[in-house]
């Protein structure tokens, strides 16, 4: 019973974003046995297609009147395949942790679809929803204020099993806990201690065993390590890819750090302006970028190694971001862009393998929303 | 030497002890030079930098020790009506945070004006033109037109190079930027960096860039000085020191980034937790993390020992570790 989803033009001949065998659940019972289905490693368990994401503005105090929108995300699309990483890199207000909350359910979106395991979990409910709910979790960026002060780390790491208590029976709670410390690497005797007692990197590692409390498949991951000191850093990072090979976890990894994106991510999305504008392996997008954001993203990017500084290209754009209220027409990068073209204005350049590398195995064959694509090494030096 | 450092010692007095924040620094930068100062979150970067600019908080944070050099006089000994002289006109500091920094409610123009009118006691119509011209040059687009806007007006980019607009107003011979882009999206991030490199050739100034981020000191620093608990661990030329580093917590730090030109393998972690100011471990401060510490680091303080003519580390083993 496969089928295309709906509008969504950009389908046709991408790699990255495959057919939704959509699953037509009868009961709630049908839908949750769909949900609990296992996936196959490589296999998409995460469909996202077409995401829109719309923030009315409003002016007026007592009488709001609706003057526009902000375009959060305006259209994006992307798999996940299960035990993979992808990362999602992009710079301040792209769109990422609107993603994230959309991917969460946390927001709903103003259109697309969103398919786990073939069902569209922005239409769910009941114990269906409960049952993605549990399968999909989510670990912040901010280790100061996402915990709250005044629950201890045991209530903190526990508390998904109130809503979830199959998961843990209330008598085996505590050992669970200690469990999940110990898998985080934090010593399972702090379990009464509270979140001011610890430091940036072990508050994370507390965001991490919460993550992991349900057994969930999917861990999306909003810049996980970015308020963390380099050397805590990698310790942080170390944990997520030995439990992602422990518990067998699909991750959504956000983060605009790009070293890091690249060294955890099997794939990677570059977003502009709430949409993608290219995305590929992690080989493909780092050593064969065919669009010019990408391009310039990962030119400015500092190398840490002096010699690269006389012999790297360095690509400085010019301006900001426009306002993602009223984003420019056709290609949104092109106010920013060298290469932009009077077609650039007036058609909107879709994510698809540009004409010219297409049926070709060459790297630059991927997908890439740019009308002009040609490939460019802008992080060896040359 | 524009800039010199010696020995200082910085303490805070809080309500759970004494925080020994700067623990005998020592560094120097010249005319035209770039000095990158490198370390983790609370290894008094920071404190340092406003020990030199005057700007520390007094109590809770006191000087107990050393000398600040510049242009040949001690800071510490000059009356706090000299020390506002020097401070804006002869060095000046750009920090993380340009909307805090920033009068939320004097426009940008009035902002920059006034440097003119205090320091050089110009007339507000051509303070105003002078501040035009600034905004010029560090590049506001319609500088003219935007002059009167107020910080929140500009985005996040805009405001640091108003920030470095004021502290070149007065063509100081020396500036501190502290963390300046580490609020920033990298390409903001490098058009901010390419102006201040660009602004710091044509004055010929000495810049210390405070920093975490080993890729932004290795795109455009002369020398390194690597902080950690209050200590410089190791100074030294910047070509030298990515070549092969002199202290073990260097090293640990190069090893602990990822690459962007390569996938790599498991990344190198150092291991435990950055020290409590208020309990530094005994001998060498980094000993309960460091792979190569043994019976002699948990007792003596290291001294910088001299690696070379322009090198130091503060490591009783550099040798070893510089042989990798
Ligand atoms: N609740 C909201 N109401 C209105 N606008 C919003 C809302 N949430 C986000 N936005 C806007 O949507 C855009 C995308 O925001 P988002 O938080 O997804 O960015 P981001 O890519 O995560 O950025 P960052 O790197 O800064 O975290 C921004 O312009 C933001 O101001
Ligand atoms: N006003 C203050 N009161 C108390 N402690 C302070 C104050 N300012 C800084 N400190 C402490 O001094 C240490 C060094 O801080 P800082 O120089 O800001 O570090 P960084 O290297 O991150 O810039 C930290 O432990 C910090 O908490
Ligand atoms: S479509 Fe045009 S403006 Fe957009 S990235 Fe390509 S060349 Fe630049
Ligand atoms: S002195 Fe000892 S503990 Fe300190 S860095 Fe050197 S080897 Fe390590
Ligand atoms: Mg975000
Ligand atoms: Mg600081």
């Amino acid at each position: 019973m496969a089928e295309l989803s709906k509008n969504d033009e950009q389908q046709d001949a991408t790699p990255n974003v495959s057919e939704v065998e959509v699953v037509d659940a009868h009961s709630e019972t049908e839908a949750v046995a769909a949900i609990e289905a296992p996936v196959e490693r490589g296999e998409p368990i995460l469909q996202v297609r077409n995401l829109q994401k719309h923030f009315p503005l409003t002016q007026g105090i007592l009488f709001k009147r609706q003057i526009g929108a902000v375009k959060a995300v305006d259209g994006v699309s992307f798999d996940l395949h299960q035990g993979e990483t992808l990362g999602i890199v992009g710079e301040s207000g792209c769109g990422k942790s609107t993603v994230a909350k959309l991917l969460m359910n946390l927001e709903r979106p103003t259109a697309g679809e969103i398919f786990y395991k073939g069902q569209d979990i922005t239409k769910l409910s009941g114990r269906a929803l409960k049952a993605v709910r549990r399968n999909i979790q989510m670990v912040f960026q901010d280790p100061y204020t996402s915990l709250n002060p005044r629950m201890t780390v045991g209530d903190i790491i526990g508390e998904p099993f109130d809503i979830h208590p199959e998961v843990a029976p209330k008598g085996d709670r505590r050992r669970k806990v200690q469990e999940l410390l110990d898998v985080v690497g934090l010593n399972p005797e702090y379990i009464n201690r509270y979140p001011h007692q610890f430091s940036g990197g072990q508050r994370q590692r507390i965001g991490i065993a919460r993550g992991l409390a349900l057994n969930p498949e999917i861990i999306i991951c909003d810049e996980p390590v970015s308020a963390l000191d380099v050397s805590v850093q990698a310790q942080v990072i170390n944990l997520m890819e030995k439990l992602q090979d422990e518990f067998n976890l699909s991750y959504i990894f956000i983060a605009h750090d790009l070293s890091i994106v690249r060294h955890i991510s099997d794939r990677v999305g570059v977003m502009y302006l709430g949409k993608m504008a290219e995305i590929g392996t992690d080989t493909q997008i780092y050593d064969h970028p065919t669009h010019p954001y990408t391009q310039a993203l990962l030119s400015a990017v500092p190398v840490p190694d002096p010699d690269a500084r006389e012999h790297r290209e360095r690509i400085i754009l010019t301006g900001d971001v426009p306002s993602p209220a009223n984003p420019p027409s056709g290609c949104r990068f092109r106010t920013r862009c060298w290469k932009a073209q009077d077609k650039c204005a007036e058609e909107v350049p879709l994510l698809a393998v540009p004409e010219r590398f297409q049926g070709s195995d060459t790297p630059a064959a991927h997908e890439s929303a740019c009308h002009f694509a040609e490939e460019k090494d802008v992080v060896h030096a040359a | 030497m524009l800039l010199e450092v010696r020995d200082l010692h910085v303490e805070f007095r809080t309500r759970d002890g004494i925080a020994r924040a700067v623990n005998g620094v020592t560094y120097g930068v010249d005319a035209g030079e770039t000095l990158a100062v490198l370390g983790e979150s609370g290894s008094g970067k920071s404190v340092t930098a406003q020990a030199v600019m005057g700007i520390l908080d007094t109590p809770p944070g006191r000087i107990t020790g050393g000398e600040i050099l510049f242009q040949g006089r001690d800071l510490l000994k000059l009356k706090e009506e000299e020390r506002r002289k020097v401070r804006g006109a002869e060095m000046a500091m750009i920090f993380q945070d340009a909307l805090s920094s920033l009068n939320p409610v004097v426009c940008v123009g009035d902002q920059l004006g006034e440097m003119f009118v205090v320091h050089r006691g110009m007339g507000k119509k051509d303070a105003r033109a002078r501040a035009v011209e600034l905004m010029d040059q560090v590049r506001i687009p319609g500088a003219k037109e935007r002059v009167k806007d107020y910080p929140h007006q500009f985005s996040g980019g805009m405001r640091q190079r108003i920030m470095i607009a004021m502290a070149i107003a007065l063509e100081p011979a020396l500036i501190i930027a502290d963390e300046p882009t580490t609020a920033l999206d990298v390409t903001v991030q490098a058009q901010v960096m390419d102006l201040l490199a660009e602004l710091q050739r044509e004055y010929h100034m000495g810049l210390i860039l405070i920093t975490h981020d080993l890729g932004v000191v290795a795109d455009v620093a002369d020398r390194i000085a690597v902080m950690y608990a209050g200590r410089i661990v190791e100074s030294a030329p910047v070509h030298d020191l990515y070549k092969a580093p002199a202290h073990p917590y260097t090293r640990g730090l190069l090893d602990s980034i990822p690459r962007l030109d390569q996938k790599g393998q498991e990344l190198y972690a150092i291991k435990g937790l950055p020290p409590n100011l208020m309990h530094i471990p005994s001998g060498c401060a980094f000993h309960p993390r460091c792979p190569m510490a043994r019976d002699v680091c948990r007792t003596d303080v290291p001294p910088p020992y001299e690696v070379s003519e322009d090198r130091a580390s503060a490591c009783h083993f550099w040798r070893e570790c510089l042989d990798g």
